[in-house]
């Protein structure tokens, strides 16, 4: 298990790239950090391989401290985001240079590396140089790389976010199913919410240098910690409207900006609290009459997605997206009432959730 | 139809400049080739003749009668070991600027301001600081007193080192850190990681470097000239030798400037494919 302890990471004196860090990998688990560009990510990564050293705080293999350790004792495999290939070797050398540097023999080597390039679908470039290779061949070969030595922790670095909508799908599959027959630690970036929800046991929502969450995709979905976890998990991302409360009787009602009332809240909310609401595409029901508790609102885009639409919205300021079936009848300019369903809203109170809604 | 006559005419008028272009910058080398092979009677005369019957006497002349080989030897001893020593300090100093950063800059600053004062500003103290060493036992044994091979190797390290660092410090950082993080991971030292990816990867960037810095030593004059007399005169000064009191022997002199071009010329067009794959070298990313 690897811990981090109250880790902060500075590059020069200004850019922060992580704040007091908390957060443990536990064995034989696929964890993926997801985040935008720039949250830190990477840094995790290098924190881990050793090509980098926290400004303060520890990380700890199994409660021992590694922050001292070089990069060759840590234990770590790792595909780097930029690939990192070896461009004065082949392929065939750049995969076995791993195996070669722990003095491997050659007969093992030449079977190792012709079965694992098998597995990602490079054979028939084995004995090319990266610089003939396309994007997505050079990703795997990267990937390939990384995982042909057995390793303590494997850590890839948006290992398939350069490769084409259906290889990404297919590699997605495989890399699960890779780590699971070998009983790996995996370490996964991605910037894809698709990558995130679909791959890892845990996912660790970073924003800024903060982990902002962690927890199983149901988890992080359903019970989103704050409105940065709600709009970044879920395509298309949770929308979020501005409320005020009434509480009248020990009832509490939210109501949007011009005074219609959407929702209801069990307990009050702290005072002064800036409130949201945020809601899922799928828990709004349209209709094209003015109905109790709804709110009007008038559609400004359609995306088709084959199997159902989305509708975006607009309502006074907020733009909400709402999933439409497939053979929904609604077009572009149409005037629209959102009902929103009873438990299916998350309530924000100065962006942190303080009441979450049940899809 | 028109589109076509019209770019016909620009390929002729690009074609022209080209030749225009290039004819002005080989005239020089064309000119003294044919110097070399002119009788002494049809070089200096006016109209300039182009053509005459052509005699070795010229390479004969400065081959046998002035023994230029000899200033051939002293030139490739000397261009060879300055540019062995620079590229060997200068890419391990390289490597450390580009990665550690060493200095801060200021370090690396500082060897590229000793190239801003010219050569000649140097010189006296250069002269003198080779004469007393020279009669130190240490300088007698590493041969660098005044006229000695030692010498003008320390001279031309020390004016070419702060060029080829500077050279290299950005083909280093160009190679990205993750290859060397990526084997430090797969088990190599920092030194095996140095060996076996950093500078194959720079090889062809080491080999520019090396080139540049060895056409800089082959063509110096300045420190030649005022730290040699005679045993360790290199190819320009040898050439410069042929300027007697008599007058200037332009026939041998030609001939002459001819080998020493050579060697140069043939060696450059040799690596000009790897010289370009060094300059627009870079490693594999995304």
């Amino acid at each position: 298990m690897y811990s981090f302890v109250n880790v902060h990471k500075r590059y020069g004196l200004r850019t922060v790239a992580l704040r007091k860090l908390n957060l443990d990998i536990r064995q034989r688990e696929f964890f993926v950090l997801y985040g935008p560009a720039g949250a830190g990510k990477s840094t995790i990564l290098n924190l881990i391989a050793g090509t980098t050293k926290p400004t303060s705080g520890d990380l700890l293999r199994n409660g021992h401290s590694i922050v001292h350790l070089p990069p060759e004792r840590r234990g770590a495999a790792m595909a780097f985001e930029n690939y990192a290939l070896y461009s004065h070797l082949s392929v065939a050398e750049n995969l076995a240079f791993p195996l070669r540097a722990q003095g491997i023999v050659k007969a093992e080597v030449e079977e190792r590396v012709r079965k694992i390039a098998s597995v990602l679908g490079i054979g028939h470039v084995l004995e090319r140089r990266p610089g003939f290779l396309s994007g997505g061949q050079r990703q795997r070969v990267a990937l390939g790389r990384a995982i042909i030595r057995p390793a303590d922790i494997y850590l890839l670095d948006e290992p398939i976010g350069h490769l084409d909508a259906k290889l990404r799908h297919k590699m997605r599959a495989e890399l699960k199913a890779l780590a699971e027959d070998m009983h790996a630690t995996v370490l996964f970036t991605t910037t894809s919410n698709k990558e995130a929800l679909a791959l890892g046991d845990r996912v660790g929502v970073l924003n800024s240098g903060r982990l902002e969450q962690v927890g199983t995709p149901h988890e992080l979905y359903h019970k989103p910690a704050n409105t940065f976890v709600g709009s970044f998990i879920g395509d298309p991302p949770m929308s979020f409207i501005s409320v005020s409360v009434e509480v009248d009787q020990g009832n509490c009602k939210l109501r949007t900006a011009d005074g219609r009332i959407i929702g209801r809240m069990d307990t009050p909310p702290p005072t002064n609290a800036t409130l949201k609401l945020g809601i899922r595409p799928n828990a709004i029901t349209l209709s094209d009459t003015e109905m109790p508790e709804t709110i009007p609102g008038r559609i400004d885009v359609i995306e088709h997605l084959g199997h159902s639409k989305i509708a975006v919205i607009s309502a006074g300021k907020d733009n909400i997206s709402v999933s439409l079936p497939a053979a929904s009848p609604a077009r572009i300019g149409d005037k629209v009432w959102m009902a929103v369903n009873s438990s299916g809203y998350h309530v924000f109170a100065n962006e942190t959730a303080i009441q979450r809604g049940i899809n | 139809m028109l589109n076509q006559k019209h770019s016909f005419a620009f390929e002729v008028l690009r074609y022209g400049l080209i030749v225009l272009v290039v004819s002005f910058f080989f005239f020089p080398i064309f000119w003294m080739l044919l110097t070399s092979f002119k009788p002494e009677t049809a070089i200096m005369v006016s109209p300039p003749q182009f053509l005459f019957t052509p005699t070795l006497e010229n390479y004969r002349h400065a081959l046998v009668d002035k023994n230029f080989l000899f200033y051939i030897k002293n030139t490739l001893i000397i261009s060879i070991i300055s540019t062995a020593i620079v590229v060997a300090i200068g890419s391990l100093a390289a490597y450390s600027f580009a990665r550690f950063n060493v200095g801060d800059g200021h370090i690396l600053f500082f060897l590229l301001s000793t190239k801003m004062m010219p050569a000649i500003a140097v010189i006296l103290p250069y002269f003198l600081i080779f004469r007393d060493v020279g009669k130190t036992t240490v300088g007698a044994t590493l041969h660098l007193g005044l006229d000695q091979h030692g010498a003008l190797i320390v001279s031309y390290v020390m004016f070419n080192l702060p060029f080829a660092i500077w050279l290299l410090v950005s083909f280093f950082q160009d190679i990205p850190r993750e290859l060397e993080h990526s084997a430090r991971l797969d088990g190599l030292s920092r030194l095996q990681v140095l060996r076996k990816v950093t500078f194959p990867l720079a090889a062809p960037s080491i080999a520019v470097t090396a080139v540049f810095t060895l056409i800089f030593c082959w063509n110096e004059f300045l420190f030649a000239y005022i730290l040699t007399r005679k045993m360790a005169s290199t190819v320009t000064v040898g050439v410069e030798s042929f300027f007697t009191l008599q007058g200037i022997l332009w026939g041998p002199v030609a001939a002459a400037a001819t080998i020493s071009v050579a060697p140069m010329l043939l060696f450059v067009l040799a690596m000009q494919r790897y010289m370009v794959r060094g300059l627009t070298f870079g490693a594999v990313r995304g």
